[in-house]
């Protein structure tokens, strides 16, 4: 038993991250071998469906000529704009109506109503206001994630429990203190979680809103792609947008989120 | 024959994070025959419950075999009842829904299942919580459901894992006491797994001390019954048994 | 103590209020909407804006009481509330099995789970240019989007529930004799229940919006088509009329349809936090 021990040691971080790494792409990939072996035997039309060398190439033409970065920067910095305003309004907002049980029992059913019309519903409107364009669709985001996120806040500052206010008093914080070691770490798990749900309903809205209000971003690209039947450019564009909001979900988000509920057992 | 024989059972299995095979059980037979209430007293790791999931045809037995009723054992069946510690209750089924199930199963009719159920409950005075959920039950309530559940699917052998260990004394008392009443009244085979010294004594006609996987020494617990902890409390007897086994568990 | 202290009338006022909404919570959901409606009008008529831009709530229920007349917005409501319900019934259904199927078989959870994964990210609104490809302007692509955006949280969740099952609950089952098809309908599906309902509740928010995009996008009809079509003809009025039908009308799908279902099953259960 010894010398089994020794043979088969402990396997290191490194390779159990990258197993799980393969576990995850070996399906994937098995995906990517079905489709181009269907587009073949049943001979697709590729104005129906490209195979998978249309769609590789189609990619490499536009990253040669710098237009998918182009248009996946605008989409990013609208995001990014858009997300950083409204958890910088969000937040403080949340927090202050959490404070009060008066002020949230008014306050949280209409943040729920505008947390439900967050997104895509704002479309028109923004378009009206803003005009086609940047200011549009940052906006549309701006109202996903700041609706969510605030209610999120309130809901995570009304959840605090109050000994821990009282403690807090009691060890002789004063106001600001009380919103930073208390108010706004008690809520962050509900902040983060906020920040992703919004986020997920932000970034159909940016595909949507970058359909109808907009030349630059990657909806933008699907759907110019769309007038010209280049359907091998549009498969590659919903292959951009699944990895990138995988990206941002299972590399930013979901660690986050991780992190804060895990670390201090604050589980929902 | 309504009874559990264990013959050389053990288990290893290989643990992938030590990287090497641990032996949780070695060697352990046993007997319980029919309507006897034999308890397994030991240290947490000690493996008495995996012997109590290998009986319950949980895991599968690395050697020897287990034979209950005249048949060998391979995976669960309902000769075998088994109380959890987790009460184990369905969440999503009434007290009686739950008591009915091991009857239902059986594909007896719903008339005849609800009667059987009411039946037992009304053996552990539960009659009164028949049409509640279990989580508007006490965790004593919820452990008693747990115990007529079991019993309610007439079992060959009832096998309980910890059942009481997460009540409040006062409750475990009043639920030890009840078992008693209704194991005479019955008189069930049991097979009782606890690290609880005095709950093994109280309750058994037989305790049997696990230590590292094997079995130490099993005692004879010749108390008259019915038991109750009142007369117990000052029983000589009932001392000096209970520091016997406590002093072979301490040395295990 | 017995003193009486004289109470502030408007703390007295408050706290009527407060136990009106503890008695009747509908109007703790209403109320605080007039000063909202209230704060709207005073900043309409004060003129900070031009009118045309920014109309007030006389003007959109003006509209509402006008579209409904003429019959366009009731025809609209309903094209988008069946499109929704149908799409939805065919997503949970389908969403539901799949669940299943990941959720108790190892090897297909390790095939498609990061297939799931993957199509969810993609996101209901990026298929909609192929899907005109294929489909053209038409109920199918309405309807392929809905599904498919109703699909991916109920399978996430009822994958999730399915798993999250305690061990003793199978074993419990098993040892009162249960045979495996029971299993799945006496444990596993009660008690991955509450999750799928969580999906369904994600689903049909994502849906809803899916519906709204698509509408706009590809619509000939619908609430959402109506709201673009207002902003085609610049009508601001009956886009603020097609935002605050659909946040009504999600009140009315959660406070009618979901809230009972979860009162009835996970949190009568004791299964979620109330």
């Amino acid at each position: 038993m010894s010398a089994l021990a020794q043979v088969d040691a402990k396997p290191s971080m490194a390779w159990k991250r990258l197993r799980s790494a393969l576990y995850f792409v070996f399906p994937l990939l098995c995906l990517v071998f079905i489709w181009e072996f269907t587009v073949r035997i049943f001979s697709v039309h590729p104005g129906v469906f490209p195979g998978v060398g249309a769609v590789l190439k189609a990619g490499a033409e536009s990253i040669a000529n710098g237009s998918l970065f182009l248009h996946i920067g605008a989409s990013l910095a609208r995001v990014l704009v858009g997300t950083i305003l409204a958890v910088l309004v969000g937040v403080p907002l949340g927090i202050l109506m959490g404070v009060s049980p008066g002020v949230s029992t008014i306050l949280t059913p209409l943040f729920r109503f505008f947390s439900v019309l967050a997104g895509i519903a704002w479309i028109p409107i923004a378009t009206l206001w803003f005009g086609y364009g940047f200011g549009a669709i940052t906006f549309v985001i701006f109202n996903a994630v700041f609706f969510v996120v605030a209610y999120n806040t309130l809901l995570g500052v009304a959840s605090i429990p109050p000994q821990l206010r009282n403690a807090a008093w009691s060890l002789g914080a004063n106001r600001w203190d009380m919103l930073k070691e208390v108010l706004l770490p008690g809520a962050l798990p509900n902040i983060v979680t906020g920040i992703r749900t919004g986020l997920g309903f932000a970034w159909r809205g940016l595909i949507a809103a970058e359909m109808i209000a907009t030349n630059l971003g990657l909806g933008y690209m699907l759907f110019l792609a769309r007038d010209f039947y280049r359907t091998e450019l549009i498969v590659f564009g919903m292959i951009v947008i699944g990895i990138l909001w995988l990206l941002i979900d299972r590399l930013v988000l979901a660690p986050l989120e991780r992190r804060t509920i895990e670390r201090w057992g604050l589980v929902r | 024959m309504k009874s559990l024989t264990i013959n050389h059972l053990s288990k290893t299995y290989f643990d992938p994070y030590a990287a090497k095979h641990v032996t949780a059980v070695q060697d352990v037979s046993l007997d319980v025959p029919e309507g006897e209430f034999v308890a397994i007293v030991g240290p947490s790791g000690c493996g008495k419950t995996t012997i109590l999931n290998m009986i319950a045809g949980f895991l599968p037995a690395s050697g020897g075999d287990i034979i209950v009723d005249s048949r060998k054992v391979s995976g669960p069946g309902p000769d075998r009842g088994v109380v959890f510690q987790s009460h184990a209750l369905f969440p999503w089924k009434t007290v009686l829904e739950n008591v009915a199930f091991g009857p239902k199963m059986r594909g007896v009719g719903l008339k005849e299942r609800e009667e059987i159920a009411r039946d037992y409950l009304a053996l552990a005075g539960l009659s009164h919580a028949a049409e509640r959920y279990p989580n508007e039950l006490s965790g004593g309530m919820q452990q008693r459901v747990g115990v007529v559940r079991a019993l309610a699917n007439e079992p060959a052998v009832l096998l309980m894992d910890e059942p009481f260990a997460s009540v409040d004394a006062q409750t475990r008392m009043t639920l030890q006491e009840e078992l008693t009443r209704i194991w005479q009244a019955r008189r069930p085979t049991i097979l009782f797994i606890t690290h609880d010294v005095p709950e093994a004594v109280f309750l058994a006609n037989r305790v049997v001390v696990l230590s590292k996987g094997r079995v130490l020494e099993e005692v004879e617990i010749d108390l008259p019954r019915p038991r109750s902890w009142d007369a117990m409390m000052d029983d000589e007897r009932f001392k000096t048994l209970s520091a016997r086994v406590l002093q072979l568990v301490r040395a295990a | 103590m017995s003193e009486a202290v004289a109470v502030n009338p408007a703390l007295r006022l408050w706290s009527g209020y407060l136990r009106l909404v503890a008695r009747h919570p509908v109007i703790g959901s209403v109320v605080p909407f007039l000063p909202l409606i209230a704060l709207w009008a005073i900043v309409v008529e004060a003129g900070v804006f031009p009118r045309a831009f920014f109309p007030g709530p006389v003007d959109v229920f003006h509209s509402f009481v006008d579209l409904t007349r003429k019959g366009i917005l009731p025809a609209y409501l309903a094209d988008s509330i069946v499109r929704l319900a149908v799409g939805a019934a065919a997503g949970m259904v389908a969403g539901i099995l799949l669940g299943l199927l990941v959720g108790l078989n190892e090897r297909a959870h390790r095939a498609l789970w990061p297939v799931l994964l993957f199509f969810q990210a993609i996101g209901d609104i990026a298929w909609l240019p192929l899907l005109i490809i294929w489909f053209g302007f038409g109920l199918e692509t309405m309807t392929f989007v809905i599904v498919y955006t109703v699909l991916f949280p109920v399978v996430l969740n009822t994958v999730l529930g399915v798993r999250s099952i305690p061990l003793d609950l199978h074993r419990a089952a098993q040892s009162l004799g249960a045979p495996r098809w029971r299993i799945l309908t006496e444990v596993v599906l009660p008690g991955a229940l509450p999750n799928i309902i969580t999906g369904l509740r994600n689903g049909l928010g994502y849906g809803w919006r899916a519906l709204i995009a698509a509408e706009m996008i590809v619509g000939t009809s619908g609430v959402g088509f109506m709201m673009f079509d207002a902003r085609r003809a610049g009508s601001v009025v009956e886009i603020l009329l097609g935002m605050i039908i659909l946040g009504l009308l999600w009140y009315a799908v959660d406070a009618l349809i979901l809230a009972p279902i979860e009162r009835a099953t996970g949190q009568r259960w004791g299964m979620v936090a109330r």
